[in-house]
């Protein structure tokens, strides 16, 4: 016991003994490149080690030249020791100067669009290929999002149909062409609020489910996300407070079709999403709020 | 190719000048002060301090014994390269614009404005090279006044008695300096203020940037237009590079792309052009702000170019850029 006693040393004495090994080391290897290894530690006690490559350039100049480097430092720069000064001299990033027939004038440069793509491609995520009309762009750039079929094969019909989207729209040309202008709740044959021609009817005739419990930080993106695997999402509402934007944790999700509506409720109701447990419901009609 | 940036005016750059052999490179700036650096690693070898106002331009003698400078203070100084002391200044009414040596460095000419009731004038001194430099002559060798458009620019011709000038108007001429009189005058050489004028190394033709967004290249005993190189921003500077058949040219940007996303690298652009064919072959991204200066080394191994930002860039071209080919293998001689 007592020989125990005298040998226990503190494990953490032992550690701070090969905590630095402040040596820094110098040498030259064969090929001329002279090697300096630095250690220090930075703020938050972290060991850094610094490894510096010089390699000596050796440049035959005209004697002029050899002259010029011999001056003393004058001006400004007087009594500065010799070598560029970090404060005045540095090194800038690396750029490129490709030189080509006809260059800038045919291709500016790719689109922000195009270099996402290709640094998919570079990051081996494969062909971008849209899911509705197979084109090689994002299938939420697709320029048919409108009139293809929905997504993952669920072919239930825009619900309205789309007679309905049609003879509203040369209904609200014909007063415009006509010369005096007639506001939007005036046109014609339409629901209330502005007609883009979406598929199906307006904000009041979809299927919505009332979603509650979100979290703060959950953005109308990512329910749509989340609830498009069930059908195609026709609208997304996330309620926010007026002042900070915040989320004030429901939201409105509207399908185009009241199964997929139906199922994605039984499907989320109850799920776990960012930490909390979703409710999900059949929205109220307006009428009743 | 890595740019090494030398931050050594706080205002913009106003003219850079390599000297004859291209290892030191001298920056003037609205901030008052002239730098000169190493080009090899961009050291700061010193400053030319004495100036009170903008420095609108500088020149070195071929032997870097003698830099010369034109400022907004009226003055035009002579100062010593290697110790920065100021040796002789000379004084006049209005603003120096243009300073240049001539190929002998025993002369230097000067353009002055034309500013509040005095003319613009050209004027000729000559440099006593014997001594310290400090005693120099007062009175030019020759004075006179560009008739029409005010001058902005000034060099020396081929012959050291002819001297060109570029205009306000674009125009472009050649004067003689004894007498004063338009030898010959190419009116509509561009169609807005010429903004820089660099001779080749031989000076048998010179290359003009304007702002009507071209730069052209003339011929310097004729001043017959040899080339046209049409962009579409206004040109600050254009250079011609020796041992390559490229023109180099810097301005500001398309107003288009003024509002892109600015990153951490600038998005001003210097032109490479192709010198015969007319063509952009190529451009180096990197200044925050329109680019006033270009300058290539005379041995054709790097180039600098400084901004409105203040920052000068001193590019060492690699070896891409020698053995590049654009219009395939046709060797030019030059």
């Amino acid at each position: 016991m007592a020989s125990a006693a005298t040998q226990k040393t503190s494990w953490a004495d032992d550690v701070d003994e090969l905590e630095q090994p402040n040596k820094g080391e110098d040498f030259v290897d064969e090929n001329g490149i002279r090697t300096t290894i630095e250690y220090t530690l930075n703020d938050e006690g972290k060991k850094i080690t610094r490894k510096i490559k010089r390699v000596l350039q050796k440049e035959i100049v005209d004697h002029t030249v050899a002259e010029h480097k011999s001056w003393t430092k004058f001006g400004q720069e007087k009594g500065s020791k010799p070598g560029p000064d970090r404060a005045t001299t540095t090194v800038g990033e690396n750029v490129w100067l490709k030189l080509s027939a006809g260059n800038k004038s045919s291709e500016p440069e790719p689109s922000a669009e195009q270099t996402m793509k290709n640094n998919l491609v570079r990051a081996g995520a494969g062909k971008v290929v849209c899911r509705l009309c197979k084109g090689d762009h994002f299938t939420a750039k697709c320029p048919y999002k409108d009139s293809l079929p929905g997504l993952e094969g669920t072919d239930t019909p825009p619900f309205g149909a789309d007679d309905t989207g049609t003879p509203a729209e040369p209904a609200a040309a014909a007063p415009a062409t006509g010369g005096k202008y007639v506001p939007p709740s005036m046109r014609g044959a339409r629901g209330p609020g502005e007609s883009m021609g979406r598929p199906g009817g307006s904000r009041d005739d979809l299927p919505t489910l009332r979603v509650t419990n979100i979290s703060e930080d959950t953005q109308e993106n990512d329910l749509r996300d989340l609830f498009s695997r069930f059908g195609r999402v026709a609208r997304v509402y996330v309620g926010r407070d007026r002042e900070t934007g915040a989320g004030k944790g429901f939201a409105f999700v509207s399908f185009e079709s009241k199964a997929d509506a139906q199922l994605a409720m039984e499907k989320v109701h109850g799920k776990g999403y960012d930490n909390l447990i979703l409710s999900v419901q059949w929205s109220q009609p307006r009428e009743q709020r | 190719m890595r740019p090494i940036l030398l931050q050594g005016h706080e205002r913009s750059l106003t003219q850079i000048k390599f000297n004859r052999e291209g290892d030191l490179l001298f920056s003037a700036s609205k901030d008052h002060v002239i730098n000169v650096w190493f080009t090899d690693n961009g050291e700061r070898l010193g400053t030319y301090d004495g100036h009170n106002g903008t420095v609108w331009t500088i020149d070195v003698d071929s032997q870097s014994r003698f830099l010369v400078s034109g400022s907004a203070d009226n003055l035009m100084k002579l100062w010593s390269v290697q110790t920065g002391k100021c040796l002789f200044t000379w004084e006049f009414n209005t603003a120096v614009k243009r300073v240049a040596f001539s190929e002998t460095d025993d002369q230097v000419v000067c353009v002055t404005e034309q500013r509040m009731g005095f003319q613009g004038a050209i004027w000729i001194f000559d440099i006593n090279r014997e001594g310290d430099g400090t005693q120099q002559s007062k009175e030019p060798a020759s004075m006179f006044h560009p008739v029409g458009s005010k001058a902005t620019l000034c060099a020396f011709a081929h012959t050291p008695g002819m001297i060109l000038t570029g205009h306000e108007s674009g125009k472009v001429a050649l004067f003689d300096a004894k007498t004063g009189e338009e030898v010959h005058t190419n009116e509509r050489a561009h169609l807005d203020v010429v903004t820089d004028l660099q001779l080749a190394s031989d000076r048998s033709y010179f290359i003009t940037s304007s702002k009507d967004k071209t730069a052209r290249l003339h011929d310097t005993r004729t001043l017959l237009v040899l080339k046209t190189y049409t962009t579409e921003t206004p040109l600050n500077s254009a250079a011609i590079a020796p041992g390559k058949p490229y023109v180099l040219l810097g301005g500001g940007q398309e107003a288009m792309s003024v509002t892109t996303t600015s990153l951490r690298q600038g998005k001003f652009e210097t032109r490479f052009w192709h010198k015969l064919f007319e063509e952009e072959i190529g451009r180096v991204k990197g200044h925050f702000g329109p680019i006033n200066t270009i300058a290539v080394s005379p041995k054709g191994d790097c180039y600098a170019s400084g901004g409105e930002d203040g920052f000068v860039r001193v590019h060492h071209f690699d070896e891409s850029y020698f053995k590049a080919r654009p219009y395939g293998d046709l060797e030019i001689e030059d």
